[in-house]
């Protein structure tokens, strides 16, 4: 049971996105590299922030609103990141453009495009998962577990595994939307993304209250359904526009 | 619809990062499996990268600074000594000596380090095994390992699958050391690999010379990565992409954007017209190895067509004949290239000290020969790793990636500056700062939104 149990929750958080790197990712070594560095940037912003919070932690865990503000910050900053992303990559796009043409490959297709933001998004979000649940997993391998008295129904490790699996899913197809929206110059887009992000640590904010992960986590699960939909939606318009149009 | 340029930029810097990888995943996983079964014993071990100070827990601080900054120097010292005695060696054209002694380390490194983690890790997980049977696979396995390095016809991926081996086996002798010992080592090494790679007359750097000119493999234990069939391609690709982005004047800049005429022609130390012929060579190894490489040599090799049937055919006569390259290639493919100079137990770390180091690629050999990397770069990413993993999981990952993009940099600089690079230095400063950083300021944070359920 304790070594099942540890893979179980590892899987259970990474599976998803394990499986979405060894069928797309996987292939082509840029991705890969790509995953790796928004990997690395994501450590970055993670490190900065916690620098920047370390003087005021621990919080007293009574209250809520150092938390609420805790996140806000976070939301914010990572979001601005995002933007320098998106910056970094437009210039390596162009870049990649003249490769192309110099040894006269075709330039970029829309969907390498996508696979680049997707390549990007996966790298936040199982960054996000292995330091938020994964590196935490290491006792659940051990016998015995652990539970929190907020929420006392269901593990500790399992619920976090469960609210990093809805996080790496907002993550990752945040970016695809916000890719999407930076080149469309689509505004709607552009503000959905931190909004979702928002929300969505906004949201864990309920697990404050006793009990409230049974309520929190289907909000949760509420958020990142609406991004993948979103995101659904938006790739399909693409690639019908897309089929219209005379290959570029 | 042809296929992007995604899929071929960057395949030789996954080459080089995935063993990189595999080797600490490796070894972080033995260090899980096997710390917990002998704390008192780890601490016990006597080699050459403690000679002089023994920490024990209870020494204050500056006692612990002091005696680890002293082993540092006795085993940077030593590892210098070692290698100036291999150049020395290697200048006298003893170089049956040195392979043969290369040979007899790396089977005892194999039977002896190697048998005894085999030893704990059957113990650990208590397999049913008897002594005979133990002993035959272990003989085994050490022959066919040191066959596979230093003799020619061996699978190449057997012999980076030894190499790997190797690396961690070494790797994880080194996580024994005590903790203080084992970060001042690692700045130490550090230091010492840029030195001895980059200042002149350091004994790498006159190494890699002397081995250049000569027009032989180096004289150590070196990883190769797979010298695949769309090698000029990718190294053009990357040269490119960085020259385009540092607008510096490289080599391959120069070569294709002055006729944008092919990517082989890159390699123009031979006579410009074996860009065909190249190609050709590697569409018969194509045809040879296995099946995701020939299909990413179409491209290229369409690509290629397509301009030699657009530009003058005077360039390529096609004359010189694929004779040469391809015998060279072949030879390539199974040839010998370590080497080494793996050390009995107490040398050994000073042996496996001085091979780190060699990435060495220049324009011409590159693409023939493929980068490579010291097998005491696959050690010392390893022991960094396998020691954060002693503390926690996340510093685990924040120093694999730290290592990995410091990996990446040095690959980076090395299609900026056609020579040898040490591989260390930034990766190791790296992956100390990224895991001092995650422990003192990430943990607390991380922990502390994690377990009240808090995410973002």
């Amino acid at each position: 049971m304790t070594i099942a149990a540890g893979i179980g929750y590892a899987l259970l958080a990474l599976g998803p996105s394990l499986s979405l790197f060894i069928s797309v990712i996987s292939k082509k070594p840029f991705l890969v590299l790509t995953v790796l560095s928004s990997t690395l940037l994501w450590l970055v912003s993670l490190i900065m922030l916690s620098g920047l919070w370390r003087p005021f932690l621990p919080l007293k865990s009574s209250a809520w609103w150092p938390y609420s503000l805790l996140i806000f910050t976070s939301v914010l900053f990572q979001e601005a990141l995002r933007i320098l992303f998106w910056k970094v990559y437009k210039k390596l796009e162009d870049t990649l453009d003249a490769f192309a043409d110099r040894v006269s490959k075709p330039r970029l297709y829309m969907t390498d495009k996508m696979q680049i933001a997707l390549a990007g998004g996966l790298g936040h979000g199982v960054a996000h998962a292995v330091f938020f649940c994964l590196s935490l997993l290491t006792p659940a391998f051990g016998p015995g577990t652990f539970f929190v008295d907020r929420c006392s129904k269901i593990p500790f490790f399992l619920l976090s595994a469960i609210i990093a699996l809805a996080f790496v899913t907002i993550h990752t197809f945040s970016m695809v939307i916000a890719f999407n929206g930076y080149a469309e110059g689509n505004k709607v887009d552009q503000i959905f993304v931190p909004l979702v992000h928002l929300v969505a640590g906004m949201v864990t904010l309920v697990n404050f209250a006793s009990g409230g992960c049974i309520i929190g986590i289907p909000l949760l699960y509420f958020v990142a359904v609406l991004t993948l939909l979103h995101c659904g939606k938006m790739v399909w318009r693409r690639l019908t526009e897309n089929r219209h149009r005379p290959v570029m | 619809m042809e296929s992007s340029i995604l899929e071929s930029i960057g395949v030789e810097i996954i080459g080089v990062m995935s063993p990189v990888s595999i080797c600490m995943f490796l070894v972080v996983l033995l260090v899980y499996a096997l710390s917990p079964s002998n704390p008192s014993s780890s601490s016990s071990i006597r080699t050459a990268a403690n000679l002089v100070y023994l920490e024990s827990p209870t020494d204050s601080t500056s006692e612990k600074l002091e005696g680890a900054l002293l082993n540092a120097l006795v085993f940077v010292i030593l590892i210098a000594l070692v290698t100036f005695l291999l150049v020395l060696l290697y200048y006298y054209n003893f170089t049956n000596f040195l392979k043969n002694y290369m040979r007899f380390s790396a089977f005892f490194v194999l039977a002896t380090m190697g048998g005894s983690i085999f030893l704990s890790i059957i113990q650990h997980f208590s397999i049913p095994i008897d002594s005979v049977t133990c002993f035959l696979l272990l003989f085994n396995f050490t022959l066919v390992g040191v066959l596979s390095m230093f003799a020619a016809g061996m699978p190449i991926l057997l012999r980076q699958a030894y190499m790997v081996c190797l690396g961690i086996i070494v790797a994880a002798w080194f996580t024994k050391l005590p903790e203080w010992t084992t970060w001042v080592l690692l700045v130490a090494l550090a230091l010492y690999d840029l030195v001895a790679v980059l200042a002149p007359g350091g004994p790498l750097k006159l190494l890699v010379e002397l081995a250049s000119t000569r027009d032989e493999e180096l004289p150590a234990l070196v990883y190769e990565a797979r010298p695949t069939v769309p090698r000029n391609a990718n190294a053009s690709s990357l040269g490119l992409l960085v020259a385009g982005v540092s607008d510096s004047g490289s080599v391959e800049l120069q070569a294709v954007s002055r006729g944008n005429v092919s990517p082989g022609e890159n390699e123009n130390r031979a006579s410009s017209d074996d860009s065909v012929v190249e190609v050709d060579s590697f569409a018969k190894e194509g045809g040879q190895s296995n099946g995701d490489e020939g299909q990413r040599l179409l491209p290229v090799d369409r690509a290629l067509g397509r301009h030699s049937s657009s530009s003058d055919a005077s360039e390529y006569s096609t004359v010189n004949v694929p004779s040469d390259r391809a015998r060279q290639f072949g030879s390539v493919a199974s040839e010998i290239v370590a080497d080494e100079e793996e050390m009995s137990p107490l040398v050994q770390m000073s042996g496996s000290g001085n091979e780190r180091d060699e990435l060495r690629r220049d324009a011409a050999e590159m693409f023939s020969r493929g980068i490579k990397l010291g097998l005491g770069d696959f050690i010392f990413y390893s022991v960094l790793v396998g020691r954060a993993a002693m503390y926690d999981l996340m510093t685990v990952y924040a120093c694999y990636l730290a290592i990995i993009s410091g990996l990446g940099c040095t690959l980076i600089l090395l299609s900026v500056c056609h020579r040898a690079l040490p591989a260390l230095p930034i990766s190791i400063a790296l992956g100390v700062i990224f895991y001092f950083l995650t422990r003192l300021l990430m943990e607390p944070f991380v922990v502390g939104a994690a377990t009240n359920l808090l995410m973002f």
